[in-house]
């Protein structure tokens, strides 16, 4: 188990190496000198284009750019943003909870609905409520989040009253950002948990558990659930993903604060040191979690730690 | 500025959706009252609410009310008394001398005095500050100089006419040099400023609120009656995407917000509970920047037919409906406007084909003309934020297309866009830009801002140059005027641009909102405004 765990967390170097890379080269790869861009809605003056260059150390060899913008990230500098002048730590630190808030909540719809809908389709296989049910997850995978987030609006804000469409904070301001992400990473996980499940209820030990007289229900929760579920702690990892890239829009849509916004105004201010930083700190936080999710995956299959 | 977005996909989608929706109940009438709470949907966060350092029209929207300058201009153009009680200008036009009022206090209870308008001009030019428009606001400072306690002299190396108008303009409103000096950064969340209202909270990404600041007894130069303010407070929520701030309006979640998308205008103006409000931009309007120096744009003739090819009418009737006026020069009608301006190039297709013939111009088998075999096409440099480019210019397109010129939309994000503009690469973009004084046309026309912000018609004119610098010189407003109507006739004698649209600054309320007015820059002043209830 330790060796494993060395293992995948060596692995995460180069991973992190390469995010860095790629991030440093954003400002390069977009046409057009980055310091006339940023300074293009003020009347500028030669002096305040060379002046800006400088204080990003546009002046320098690249390689030298490269080792300091790496070498101040570890120390946790990601730069000062040009629009607001402020450090983008800071930027990330006030944004970073409401997102993680609208994650986490979202994953918690998306179990809550995906594994049941999933299980009940998988034992009901082939019936109305089967077809029924992946039709509507196909509907899921397939909606735009910000499609849904406005139709969520207009039904439970504007007709119905019920919630706020707009603005972060409490639990009531929570719902409907998370119950739109949510409903589409449910969508994808009441698919795996059926196949997952349909795959599990043809094992040998299913039959065999049957066999002994074991209860319908407790054979499917306590031997088949258990191992159908494996597969979907991976997902989580994954549709974690896309819940941060689900956030850029879903927070927009519903004027939430967080990373999503925080990167979009980053984009449409053209604050590079804004976006660089915050695309880092996401791409980094992926990287984590997914790390994370592989042990807790190790913790729950024998035959990853071991294999 | 060319900051606008154009319309996305989704909020079509949403108009398209609301369409549906049931027209909210009228509130019942009821007296004006005092006290409650005001919430205004902006359409994006602020920058930064110092508004030294602020590049951005946001920023003002909210702090109009917050902090205030020496002098106030009027919907009607003319400069009154505000923190200043009179100004004077020198003889030889670099310098003006104002007077201050004795019994203003900063919200942090600090006296207003010569002093702190000393401190906020040259914290300005500090080049250790990273100031916003303000900075060119302050072209050739030299200096203040704090003549007593309530007299100061502000000091230009040139004279310098426009700082009058700028200086009743927000990037020149006056902050505590003690907040300044104690709080740092926080100034960029808390301007402390001497206004009606004061900033009280700011929730990054989400609201900045101003409450009533029950010290101020004075008359704001916008109202009729002294005093503080009568709302409690005012919450600016940032809410940017267009369908949600239009059923948040709806839903009353807000009571009031701002950019309306102009496909939802109509259904907006037809609820009896929601009024619209609508104020003209100062500054450039909506234009295309014909760049001349590029064939066949350097042939006058084939401008001039440009300007009369483009069916400005089919814009306000379609894409700018509701939202927009047409432009006839290169200031928008509410900086300056005479007949004269008003008479050139109406929509002639005909006019427009003989001007083109009289070039060389003879069509071609496909509709589009000829000229020693090689075809009439213009690249029209074009913003493209994702959705496509702005609808203006399609129909711009199909407009040439009748006259037989064949436009070629060179669609583009905006770093590329910006590029192509300073290396005059195509036939010109079209922009805007927001300024409160006509020398605003100096960074459009001036030989010295070709390659820069934002002459993109690539001129090079003496006589222009001349006009312009004559602009800042001249402190006589009706000479003043002549100046620039000068300026304006010759760049439409030259046609050195295609005036499109005179944008609107529109502001959506719920009915029972009271009270709303707006300062020449069409910013909300907001020290009267009542809910009924």
């Amino acid at each position: 188990m330790l060796t494993y765990l060395a293992r995948r967390s060596l692995a995460v170097v180069p991973v992190l190496f390469g995010v860095t890379l790629a991030v440093f080269s954003m400002l390069f790869l977009v046409p057009g000198d980055p310091v006339k861009i940023m300074l293009a809605e003020f009347v500028t003056t030669p002096d305040q284009v060379a002046q800006m260059r400088a204080q990003l150390h546009l002046d320098e060899p690249i390689l030298k750019q490269y080792g300091r913008f790496v070498v101040n990230a570890v120390r946790g500098d990601l730069g000062t943003s040009i629009r607001s002048r402020r450090p983008v730590s800071t930027e990330i630190g006030e944004n970073v909870g409401s997102t993680a808030q609208l994650a986490l909540a979202s994953m918690a719809v998306a179990v809550a609905i995906g594994v049941p809908l999933g299980l009940m389709a998988a034992l009901a296989r082939n019936s109305w409520f089967d077809v029924g049910s992946m039709i509507v997850a196909l509907l899921g995978v397939s909606m735009p989040s910000f499609w849904l987030g406005l139709l969520m609006i207009v039904a439970f804000s504007l007709h119905l009253g019920w919630f706020p469409a707009t603005g972060g904070g409490d639990l009531w301001h929570l719902v409907l950002p998370s119950v739109t992400l949510g409903m589409i990473a449910s969508a994808i996980i009441a698919r795996l948990t059926r196949s997952s499940m349909l795959e599990v209820l043809g094992q040998d030990y299913v039959r065999t558990a049957r066999a002994k007289g074991l209860a319908w229900w407790g054979v499917v929760v306590r031997h088949a659930l258990k191992n159908a579920l494996i597969p979907v702690i991976t997902i989580f990892g994954l549709q974690f993903g896309n819940l941060l890239a689900g956030a850029v829009i879903v927070e927009t849509v519903f004027s939430r604060p967080g990373l999503g916004r925080l990167i979009v105004g980053g984009i449409l201010a053209k604050d590079f040191p804004l976006v660089q930083g915050t695309v880092l700190f996401v791409a980094t936080a992926y990287v984590l979690i997914n790390v994370l999710v592989d042990i807790a995956y190790a913790f729950v299959d024998p035959r990853i730690r071991f294999g | 500025m060319p900051t606008e977005r154009s319309p996305r996909f989704v909020d079509i989608v949403v108009a398209a959706l609301l369409i549906l929706t049931v027209a909210c109940p009228l509130a019942p009438a009821a007296l004006a009252q005092t006290g409650g709470t005001l919430v205004i949907g902006l359409d994006q966060e602020p920058p930064t609410l110092d508004p030294h350092a602020s590049p951005s029209a946001v920023t003002y929207q909210i702090i109009a009310s917050v902090t205030e300058n020496l002098l106030y201009r009027a919907p009607d153009g003319k400069l009154v008394p505000w923190l200043a009680e009179s100004w004077q200008s020198a003889r030889d036009g670099r310098s003006v001398t104002f007077k201050l009022r004795r019994d203003v206090k900063f919200h942090d209870g600090t006296p207003f005095n010569a002093e702190a308008v000393k401190f906020n001009f040259d914290r300005i030019v500090d080049p250790k500050f990273k100031a916003g428009g303000a900075r060119a606001a302050l072209t050739t400072y030299a200096g203040s100089k704090v003549l007593d306690e309530h007299t100061v002299q502000v000091s230009f190396e040139t004279p310098y006419a426009p700082f009058l108008n700028l200086v009743a303009s927000g990037p020149l409103s006056i902050v505590s040099p003690k907040a300044v000096r104690e709080t740092g950064d926080q100034v960029h969340t808390r301007p402390v400023g001497t206004g009606p209202f004061m900033v009280t909270e700011y929730v990054a990404k989400d609201h900045a609120t101003i409450a009533r600041n029950p010290a101020y007894t004075r008359k704001a130069p916008w109202s009729d009656r002294s005093g503080p303010a009568y709302l409690d407070s005012i919450v600016w929520k940032f809410v940017p995407e267009a369908g949600t701030r239009v059923t948040t309006l709806e839903s009353g979640e807000t009571q009031a917000i701002y950019q309306i998308p102009a496909q939802s205008l109509p259904r907006l103006e037809k609820n009896t509970g929601l009024r619209v409000e609508k104020t003209p931009w100062p500054g450039a309007p909506r234009i295309w920047l014909l760049n001349t120096t590029k064939p066949p744009l350097d042939d006058v003739r084939v401008r001039r037919a440009i300007n009369y090819a483009v069916d400005k009418d089919a814009l306000l009737a379609t894409v700018a409906r509701g939202i927009a006026l047409k432009a006839f020069a290169p200031l928008t009608a509410v900086m300056l406007d005479d007949p004269a301006l008003r008479q050139a190039y109406p929509f002639d297709a005909a006019k427009a084909g003989a001007l083109l013939a009289e070039a060389g111009w003879q069509p071609g088998s496909d509709g589009i003309r000829t000229k020693g075999g090689q075809r009439l096409e213009i690249v029209l440099n074009a913003i493209d934020y994702g959705g496509g480019p702005e609808p203006t210019v399609l129909l711009i397109q199909s407009s040439l297309r009748d006259v037989g010129i064949d436009v070629k939309l060179k669609a583009q994000a905006r770093p590329p866009w910006y590029e192509d503009n300073y290396r005059c690469a195509t036939h010109g973009p079209v922009m805007f830009l927001r300024s409160i004084d006509p020398d605003g046309l100096f960074s459009l026309f001036h030989s010295s801002f070709v390659g820069g912000n934002f002459n993109w018609s690539c001129v090079k004119d003496a006589k222009l140059d001349q006009l312009l610098e004559q602009g800042r010189r001249e402190f006589d407003p009706a000479k003043r005027r002549a100046v620039y109507l000068a300026i304006e006739k010759l760049a439409i004698e030259e046609a050195l641009t295609v005036p499109l649209l005179d944008d609107l600054s529109v502001w959506a309320y719920r009915a029972n909102v009271q009270g709303t007015k707006y300062n020449f820059n069409a910013y909300p002043v907001l020290s009267d405004v009542t809910i009924r209830r």
